[in-house]
């Protein structure tokens, strides 16, 4: 599901850049019964009648509006999604579906640098359908064996209003409540995200964000985020460029609070590379991650390796043990300067 | 009390080359190694900027023309 939605949102990488239909033939005969409106075209599965010159720039309006540029946390996700995520010790998830709409995972997690601890997680997939394998409301939750809890609900209210609710408890205190609204017009995005509102105290967050699709590659946008508490009250804002190719993705967020470049390519089915830069003007350092995907799905396998700027060298290997609904997960990361090694090992069954 | 004229001009003449230029190899080599110094120096913010900047762009060539492996196919005969 949120393997569509990624190249839903994106849009295809690979057909960003894809030719508009031929204009039918000449003296194209329309089905019987069949009339088009001047200034409308029709799929190719139909003839249709050829448009003249007045209607022809309409017609080509029509057929390529500017897309939808997605949402704006997603610009840099492509990218992000190529890198191999780093983790430490020994993990066992368990997926067990009690039904369509129900799942429910065990996850124990046995660690050598931090404690070892056990969760609960459930997710619940309502059934109102928005699109191919999207279901709405859907909820999900995980409980350690704390009493920490993570939980978020999300619901699409209208076909075009999107919104979601997260909590986070450190046992038994709340340390994190956001409510966001996300609104998908034609060709932009906007998002209101509140964070940790406090009106008895006179604190909070709020978030907007706004993509717009300015041609059918490029889409520009900005972020404002404005934070109060008793005493204090500032706000910080970011511009994002992002230009799709046919094959790559190049993202550009730049703000008071520094820089986040990106570049994610996608050389063929098996091999995905991402190049990114962050520089941070507050903490006066800058990075750049060199990271590849190898895909091989006739082994079921996937690979990850990254290098960076900061002399850390990590890999991920992921491999589906088929017939056997297991994955098995190897994770490596290295970092020469500080002379540490982290090593993780996982299973996933279900 | 102060050094002598002639032993003072021998001082010069021997930091500045006989001919009073230096040569060429030399000032290679204090270009390549103050750009070394450079490269490796950690501690300015700018430096470290242009560097990783540098670094970025190689990257994205490389991801851009040094990525055409197609792994699926047949292997060369021998």
């Amino acid at each position: 599901m949120l393997d569509t939605n990624c190249s839903r949102r994106m849009g295809s990488v690979l057909a960003a850049s894809s030719p508009n239909p031929p204009p039918p033939a000449p003296g194209t005969a329309a089905a019987p019964g069949l009339t088009v409106p001047p200034g409308f075209g029709m799929p190719p599965v139909s003839p249709v009648i050829p448009p003249t010159g007045a209607t022809s720039g309409q017609q080509q309006e029509a057929e390529n509006p500017l897309p939808n540029p997605g949402a704006f946390d997603e610009c840099h996700r492509k990218c992000k999604e190529v890198f191999p995520m780093q983790m430490e010790g020994v993990r066992m998830v368990v997926n067990k579906g009690i039904s369509n709409h129900f799942q429910v995972n065990h996850t124990v997690l046995l660690s050598t640098s931090g404690d070892s601890s056990y969760r609960f997680g459930s997710t619940y997939v309502g059934s109102k359908q928005t699109g191919p394998a999207e279901f709405f409301p859907v909820m999900v939750g995980d409980m350690d064996n704390s009493g920490s809890l993570n939980a978020q609900i999300i619901h699409q209210i209208s076909s075009r209003i999107r919104s979601k609710l997260a909590f986070q408890t450190q046992q038994h205190k709340f340390v994190n409540w956001q409510g966001d609204a996300e609104f998908r017009g034609e060709d932009f995005t906007a998002t209101i995200t509140f964070g940790n509102p406090d009106v008895l105290v006179g604190s909070g967050i709020v978030v907007t964000h706004y993509l717009q699709s300015i041609t059918p590659a490029l889409a520009l946008g900005g972020e404002l985020v404005y934070h109060r508490r008793p005493g204090e009250e500032g706000s910080v804002m970011s511009l994002v460029g992002r230009y799709t190719g046919s094959n790559y993705i190049a993202t550009l967020t730049l703000g008071s609070a520094g820089a986040h470049a990106s570049y994610y390519h996608k050389a063929n089915d098996q091999l995905q590379l991402g190049v990114e830069f962050e520089a941070s003007s507050r903490m006066q350092d800058t990075s750049v991650s060199f990271g590849y995907q190898l895909d091989v799905p006739k082994a079921n396998l996937q690979f990850k390796g990254s290098v960076d700027s900061n002399w850390i060298v990590g890999a991920t290997l992921e491999k589906k043990l088929l017939p056997l609904p297991l994955s098995l997960v190897l994770c490596s990361f290295l970092n020469h300067r500080k002379n540490k090694f982290q090593c993780g090992f996982g299973v996933t069954i279900g | 009390m102060f050094p002598s004229l002639s032993s003072r001009h021998r001082t010069l003449a021997k930091m500045s080359g006989a001919n009073g230029k230096k040569g060429p190899s030399s000032g290679v080599m204090d270009w390549i190694s103050s750009a070394c110094r450079f490269a490796t120096d950690r501690n300015d913010f700018r430096r470290n900027l242009l560097v990783n900047l540098g670094l970025f762009a190689a990257g994205v060539w490389v991801a851009r023309n040094l990525s055409d492996f197609d792994l699926m196919s047949p292997q060369p005969v021998t």
